[in-house]
């Protein structure tokens, strides 16, 4: 989940402004917020863990290293003594000095006599013993020196017996100690990795729950998207949550309130327009009764009257049905109609009856659920738009369609419209080349964008496609029900509700 | 003698272009600028079909169409502004027959006005149909139930006439349109469902639960006797 971001929205005919730069996208921050508080939560408790286990380790090493030199030195000092007194003997017997002394296991003595070289073990001899550690034991001084010997770390103690002009040496193996020192480290890096995935765990949880509401705010806010508007959110005891669920509510209120006033504002502009227009259309039809009567010059005052006011007619109406989509309060009122009658009708509504209907035998017989008045609709304003650019509709045909669908096609003369204008002439007062070549226009401006909207509601698509010899062919393609005959199950069927609540 | 409109329209405009155009066409008009006067005028001079606004001042249109279905079986057509289901519906509800929605084409209003005069002269059916309790009696135009009579519109009437003389037959919304309404194609199939629910409440003992009207889901209608 993202975190908030604001964003204006222009007036709907205003194109949005759009930045000159698009803003850089770092890498973080394309990480979700929970992403981000998990893997900071992990990445802490590894410094923490981490640092705690050095310390300790290095605590430990060291500890238990001067222990453990203590004890080599304490071990060193008395064996070196041991060797001296035995030395100052007469007739000292050397192999039995050395397996007198005392040992530790892994620790082995190499003693050096007048340039002789005697030692308690065959693998470790005067050899074992690093030059420099030699060299400085043999000139007087006493010292220690760490070093490896076959894979393994030793710690080696040389001490001078000037009075008996000899030198002890004792090599003592750490190899437990390194071992033991081994596993702390594991165990030590075991501890800080378990730490790291339980902080991440952790983060993981507690972002989950701090943005449980966010998350409620997100489905309430695609629920209103979705068009219920009635969804609110609950104010819960946080202070900061509650304010957050009362500006959502308050949104949702404002919105609505918007909403009803557009609703109440197309009704009234309803009836406003109708009355007048009712009159209109009465007088005009009593006037049109008796053109036979009237002079030349009247009569075709009469003919542009006539003419202009089934626009203006047609206008209002178009307004109304798409102010009824907009606002969501359509509805379709559904009839059970044969496919090839209903082309055949629907050609006859829209003032192309003499129009040959081709029924493709695989769906002839076939019978849809449909709202007729909007069909009607429909085939009316595509021979509206194939008069005002095409040249007229030459042949309607029905066809089967992509699944269970039906093709309705209305064919025209053309021009054809051209390819990058074809999904943009569904829209509202999109007026294209072929319209701007006209002095003089029937439409609306709305017809095509009704023909898709009635499409839409019926579950249905519409496109426009170019046929071989240049003609348009606009597609209407609406599901079928299922075989029993049921209505599609996205449409619901008015007059079946209104018989069950009775 | 030419046949007698009575208009129940606010709308002073309207109501004298639809005079001229309803004259035109050979009716005699009388106008009532409210429902009550509209109500009024009835009383004195019954009109053979009646056209009612649904938007009036004081009682509205349903109300009007439902004081007058009160005492009269007379062809009533509602007027509204808009084509929702919910106007059309509660119209055809509180009585009325048929619709037109405002503009509407006088020659369209004319010719439903026509076809509602054709109607509510006599049947061509049997003397009498019986179904259940229910008796139709075509040539007196009255129908009984469990001996009582039962008031019915001379659309609900003919509807159920032609349920009756097909019994067990399901007739579908379009072919009852063109058999009671005399509209092919552009009758609304809402006209044929509220008629048959309006049916129901005066001929059935739980109109809830219908034994002689049914509805067959995705076809039509069918009278079970």
């Amino acid at each position: 989940m993202r975190g908030f971001r604001t964003r204006r929205v222009g007036p709907p005919g205003a194109s949005p402004q759009r930045p000159h730069t698009r803003p850089r996208t770092r890498p973080w921050s394309n990480l979700g917020l929970r992403s981000r508080v998990t893997v900071t939560f992990g990445l802490g408790a590894l410094a923490l863990s981490a640092t705690m286990a050095g310390v300790t380790y290095f605590t430990a090493r060291q500890f238990i290293l001067k222990e453990r030199e203590t004890a080599i030195l304490r071990q060193a000092y008395v064996n070196a003594s041991l060797a001296r007194s035995s030395l100052r003997s007469v007739n000292p017997n050397i192999t039995q000095l050395l397996a007198s002394l005392d040992t530790v296991p892994g620790s082995r003595s190499v003693l050096e006599l007048k340039g002789q070289w005697y030692a308690t073990s065959i693998s470790v001899g005067e050899n074992a013993i690093p030059l420099s550690l030699r060299d400085l034991i043999l000139s007087g001084t006493p010292a220690t020196q760490h070093f490896v010997l076959g894979n393994t770390p030793q710690m080696g103690v040389g001490l001078p017996i000037p009075s008996v002009n000899a030198s002890y040496f004792e090599v003592f193996s750490l190899d437990d100690l390194s071992r033991t020192l081994r596993i702390l480290a594991l165990a030590l890096a075991g501890a800080a990795l378990l730490t790291t995935v339980a902080g991440a765990v952790i983060g993981r949880w507690a972002s989950g729950r701090a943005l449980r509401p966010l998350a409620q705010v997100s489905r309430a806010a695609e629920t209103v998207a979705g068009g219920s508007l009635n969804t609110r959110l609950l104010a819960e005891g946080d202070a900061e949550l509650s304010a957050l669920a009362s500006s959502f509510n308050r949104m949702t209120d404002a919105l609505q309130e918007r909403i009803d006033h557009e609703v109440r504002f197309t009704a009234d502009v309803s009836h406003e327009l109708r009355s007048p227009l009712t009159t209109l259309a009465t007088s005009l039809g009593v006037l049109e009764s008796h053109r036979d009567e009237l002079p030349p010059r009247s009569r075709h005052a009469l003919d542009l009257l006539s003419t202009e006011l089934h626009r203006f007619q047609r206008m209002v109406d178009d307004l109304l049905e798409i102010s009824r989509v907009d606002t969501g309060s359509a509805e379709l009122s559904l009839d059970e109609v044969e496919v090839g009658e209903l082309a055949r009708q629907a050609a006859a509504a829209g003032g192309a009856g003499d129009v040959p209907v081709d029924v493709d035998p695989a769906v002839a017989g076939l019978r849809l659920w449909v709202d007729k008045r909007r069909i009607e609709r429909v085939v009316t304003n595509l021979v509206d738009n194939a008069e005002q650019y095409a040249g007229g509709v030459t042949r309607i045909a029905v066809e089967p369609g992509t699944g269970h669908g039906v093709r309705f096609v209305v064919v025209d003369r053309g021009p054809g419209v051209a390819p990058g204008e074809r999904d943009r002439i569904f829209e509202r007062f999109y007026r294209g080349q072929a319209a701007g070549q006209r002095g003089v226009t029937n439409g609306t401006g709305l017809g095509l964008s009704l023909v898709a909207e009635h499409v839409r509601l019926h579950g249905g698509r519409v496109w426009a496609e170019s046929g071989a010899e240049g003609e348009n062919r606009f597609v209407i393609e609406l599901p079928a029900g299922n075989d029993n005959g049921t209505a599609p199950a996205l449409a619901p069927d008015p007059a079946r509700d209104a018989e069950t609540r009775a | 003698m030419s046949n007698r409109i009575l208009l129940v329209e606010d709308d002073e405009r309207i109501r004298a272009s639809m005079r001229l155009a309803l004259e035109d066409e050979g009716y005699e008009v009388d106008e009532a600028g409210s429902g009550e006067v509209g109500l009024e005028h009835f009383a004195d001079q019954p009109a053979d079909v009646v056209l009612i606004d649904l938007m009036l001042p004081g009682i509205d249109g349903f109300e009007c169409c439902r004081q007058l279905r009160r005492t009269s079986a007379v062809p009533v057509i509602m007027v509204t502004a808009r084509n929702d289901t919910h106007d059309v519906v509660a119209g055809l509800e509180a009585g009325a027959d048929d619709y037109v929605t405002k503009p509407f084409v006088a020659k369209e209003l004319a010719a439903r006005i026509r076809a509602l005069l054709r109607r509510s002269r006599s049947v061509d059916t049997p003397d009498a149909l019986s179904f259940g309790d229910v008796e139709v009696l075509p040539d007196e135009g009255t129908v009984r139930r469990a001996g009582t009579e039962v008031h019915c519109t001379r659309t609900e009437f003919r509807l159920l006439c032609e349920l009756a003389t097909n019994p067990g037959k399901v007739l579908s919304r379009e072919q009852l349109l063109d058999r009671v309404w005399g509209y092919d194609y552009f009758g609304d199939g809402r006209l044929v469902d509220v008629h048959i629910r309006r049916l129901r409440t005066k001929i059935e003992a739980d109109p809830a639960n219908p034994r002689h009207i049914l509805t067959v889901r995705g076809m039509g209608y069918k009278l079970a006797t």
